[in-house]
This record gives structure tokens, C-alpha cells and sequence, in this order.
């Protein structure tokens, strides 16, 4: 497999009971680009992204990150928890509904896993955890618990943590959709500037303008399959499947 | 009622109270155990644990405790009595607290699991640093329930001859022949025991509303 790949997927294939939600899905990610995948709801695009770090897994295909296989080890066999853990550290993931641990304030949120996963000390762990704070725009936030903040800043604390450990890439699963409209600016925003420091990504959205103006490379998904992989001005400009004309339309 | 009646009546409350304490210690954390080993469903293992549950559970505690002391000498060791009365609430208290903590990890997130996996937090880690916190504070006021019921029904280790608080009270009317005082001032100190309990767990549901944010 390619290793200077941020991620590479190949032939992937999953099946809920019945359905085919992701039928033969190859794509290939390169070190700081920002990839999003469009498609409507059931198209499987957030199946894709969680395949990626193996928070479901996948019948058939492969996916490496950094050269690395995850999920199923040199020998063909299924990864134990530990090994599986480690591929996984090397990815980044924000979630629809931020998933905060309720019970640890910011600060700690941010550096519970570098501490108890990297084994850094604490005081190294919280120094950076203030630099992302600081990027985030919630430095002042550091003490608060997630309890006490708006969807927009626990999604940007949600951004940090991930951070935090240095991913080779950061997977996005609708990070604004579970927001007010009033709010979905401040964290596009952030995700502009990651994608402006050389962040690797892989978003999934329906913020058109959003992702016409952060990605390097626009995915669209129906029915498990990848009909359409363009530049966002060639994808949103001139599309060649009716499919995506149609989509495009209803999301204008 | 005397001094030394009073001095009988505190020494039951204590026995009421160390034995208990230690039960519940032990109770406590075996419950958990074994709710962990539940988790991962290991064949064999498992329908014990499920059989002995059941049993625990359906058993009465007198007559637990008077099966662990008659039957000790039959194996080939004797027991001391408190050590029998401690062994008998454990055995009950274990499989109560073993499904409450098993229903503490039921309910418990799953967007939060994720979210330690995605990480790279192994099961273990994401365990005792986000789930565990998080679990000993929403089960506490159903721990704290079995914790009150096992106070309650600790009499019952009268039965092999452990002079507990309630058992007390028998001695000093056998003495006194007046059986109301020393049971109305055992009835206070069991409020008492309880009405602390009571006050512990006002205070973690308390924590745990706020988790719940």
C-alpha cells in the first residue's frame, strides 16, 4: 500500500442486515488535503467516515492510515482491542452531537486522551491543550464543563480534543448539524482554518458552501456508491451526472 | 435501662455496623467484578454467574447465613460466627450490586465510548477514566438502596448467634424485663445508620443531575 497516503481506502463494502450501504468504495487522501463527501441521507457517507477509524466495520475492503492497515493485523486476523487502539490514535474524529465526557471540565476533556493514551505529562498535556484552546477561540473556557456551553463551543472544545492528538487525519461526521443556525459560523470557521494550517480532513456535510470553499476534492455518494470525485468547481459547476444536478438543485 | 444496658446496646449497634460496612466494602466492589465479567459473555462462566444471581437473590438471608454456618464444619473448617454473618450478607449484597452495576453500563453512552475509541483509548482506559467516574456516581443511589436493605436485613445474622443491634435488645430485657425501652433506642440508632445513607444518597443524585446536563 501507498504510504505517502493520509488515508486509502479500498473496495469497501458494508452491508446493514439486507442493505448495501457502501458497495466497492476505493478513495485515497492526500497528506493535507481536505476531502468532503456530499450525498443525501442513507448514502452512506457517515458509514465511510466511520469506517475509516473503524467505529464500524466494514465486510470487505481495506483502509490504511498512514500506511497503516487498521482493523486487521499482518497476519489477516481481526485486531486485538490494543493494536486497533493505536491505528486509531492516529486519527481524529468530531461527532454530529460532540460526544463530551460530561464528567471533565474542558481542560480535561482535551487532555485525557494525550496523557492516557500518548503518555505525556500533564503538564505538557495542558500546555498544548491551551494552544487549542487559543485556536478554537475558548481560552477563556478552560474550567468550564461542557454542561455549561453552547452547542457552537462544545463542538470547537469536541475539535480541540481531537487535536490534541495530533491525527494524521481529522474526520468530520456533520459537525454542524446538530447546531442552531446562529452557531454553525463559529465552527466552519475553525474547520477553514485547520484546512488553511494544512490540516488532512475528511468531512462529511450539507453545508454546499462550506464544503465548495474548504475541500480539495468533493466525494458524492448514492446508494453506496461513489458516482461523482471532483474539484469543488468542476463538481459544483459542471457536474456530469444528472444525480448530482438533481441534489444540487434541492440543496440551493 | 443502665449503663451497662446502654454499653450493651452500642456494642450491638457497632457489630451491626462493622459487619455491615465490611459486607458492603466487599459486596461493593465484587458486584462490579463480576458485572465486568458479564460483560464479556464468556460461555460457561457466564450461566454461573447467571445461576448465582438467582440464587442469591431468591434465598432469604436467615436462612443463607444458618446454610453457611452449619454446612462450613461438614467441608472440613470451621467458621467464626461474624465471619459466617459477613459471608452471608456478602453473598446476597454481591448479586444485587452486580446487576445494578450491570445496568450502569447498559445505559451508559454510547457517543461518549465512541468518542474515547476514536482517541485511541482502549477498552480498559476508556473504562476506568470515562465510564467508571461517570457509572459510581448514577449508580450510587441504587447502591446506596441495597446498601440500606442490607442494614435492614442484618438481623438475621442473629440467627447463628451474632449479637447484633437487634439481638441485643433480647439480652438486656432478658435481664431488665422490660423489652420496649431497649428496642426503641435500637430503632433510633437504626434511623440513624439509614438517615445518614439517606443523606448520602440525596447528595449523589444530586451529582448525578448534573451530569445528566
Amino acid at each position: 500500500m501507498p504510504d505517502d497516503t493520509a488515508v486509502s481506502i479500498h473496495q469497501l463494502s458494508k452491508s446493514f442486515d439486507d442493505v448495501e450501504v457502501l458497495r466497492d468504495v476505493s478513495l485515497e487522501v492526500a497528506p493535507g488535503e481536505v476531502v468532503t463527501i456530499l450525498g443525501a441521507s442513507g448514502s452512506g457517507k457517515s458509514t465511510l467516515l466511520r469506517c475509516i477509524n473503524w467505529l464500524e466495520q466494514p465486510d470487505r475492503g481495506s483502509i490504511h492510515i498512514a500506511g497503516q492497515r487498521i482493523g486487521v493485523d499482518d497476519a489477516g486476523k481481526r485486531m486485538n482491542a490494543r493494536a486497533l487502539a493505536r491505528v486509531r490514535a492516529q486519527t481524529g474524529m468530531v461527532f454530529q452531537s460532540f460526544n463530551l465526557w460530561p464528567h471533565l471540565n474542558v481542560l480535561h476533556n482535551i487532555t485525557e486522551a494525550p496523557v492516557h493514551v500518548m503518555g505525556k505529562s500533564k503538564g505538557e498535556a495542558q500546555t498544548h491543550a491551551r494552544e487549542l484552546l487559543d485556536k478554537v477561540g475558548l481560552s477563556d473556557k478552560a474550567q468550564a464543563y461542557p454542561g455549561t456551553l453552547s452547542g457552537g463551543q462544545k463542538q470547537r472544545v469536541a475539535i480541540a480534543r481531537a487535536l490534541a492528538m495530533q491525527p494524521e487525519v481529522m474526520l468530520f461526521d456533520e459537525p454542524t448539524s446538530a447546531l442552531d443556525p446562529e452557531l454553525v459560523g463559529e465552527v466552519l470557521t475553525v474547520i477553514k482554518d485547520l484546512s488553511a494550517e494544512g490540516y488532512t480532513m475528511v468531512i462529511v456535510t450539507h453545508e454546499m458552501s462550506f464544503a465548495r470553499a474548504v475541500s480539495d476534492q468533493v466525494v458524492f455518494l448514492d446508494k453506496g456508491l461513489i458516482i461523482e470525485k471532483a474539484a469543488p468547481a468542476t463538481f459544483f459547476d459542471t457536474p456530469s451526472t444528472q444525480r448530482v444536478r438533481d441534489f444540487l438543485k434541492n440543496h440551493h | 435501662m443502665n449503663a451497662s444496658a446502654w454499653q450493651m446496646l452500642f456494642d450491638g449497634a457497632w457489630t451491626t455496623l462493622w459487619i455491615s460496612a465490611v459486607s458492603i466494602a466487599i459486596g461493593v466492589v465484587a458486584g462490579l467484578i463480576i458485572a465486568l465479567i458479564r460483560l464479556a459473555r464468556i460461555p460457561v462462566i457466564d450461566q454461573i454467574l447467571v445461576l448465582y444471581i438467582s440464587l442469591a437473590r431468591a434465598t432469604p438471608l436467615v436462612t443463607l447465613a444458618l446454610f453457611i454456618f452449619l454446612s462450613a464444619p461438614t467441608l472440613g473448617f470451621g467458621l467464626d460466627r461474624s465471619v459466617a454473618g459477613i459471608l452471608a450478607l456478602t453473598i446476597n449484597t454481591t448479586a444485587f450490586n452486580a446487576e445494578i452495576w450491570r445496568s450502569g453500563f447498559r445505559n451508559f453512552s454510547r457517543d461518549q465510548r465512541e468518542a474515547a475509541m476514536a482517541t485511541g483509548m482502549t477498552p480498559w482506559i476508556t473504562f476506568r477514566r470515562i465510564m467508571l467516574p461517570q457509572m459510581i456516581i448514577t449508580s450510587l443511589p441504587g447502591l446506596i438502596n441495597e446498601m440500606s436493605f442490607l442494614i435492614k436485613g442484618s438481623p438475621a445474622i442473629a440467627v447463628i448467634g451474632v449479637v447484633d443491634l437487634t439481638r441485643v435488645t433480647n439480652r438486656i430485657s432478658a435481664v431488665t424485663y422490660e423489652p420496649l425501652p431497649p428496642i426503641l433506642v435500637a430503632c433510633a440508632l437504626y434511623m440513624v445508620i439509614i438517615g445518614a445513607l439517606v443523606w448520602l444518597q440525596r447528595l449523589a443524585e444530586r451529582r448525578a443531575n448534573r451530569l445528566a446536563t
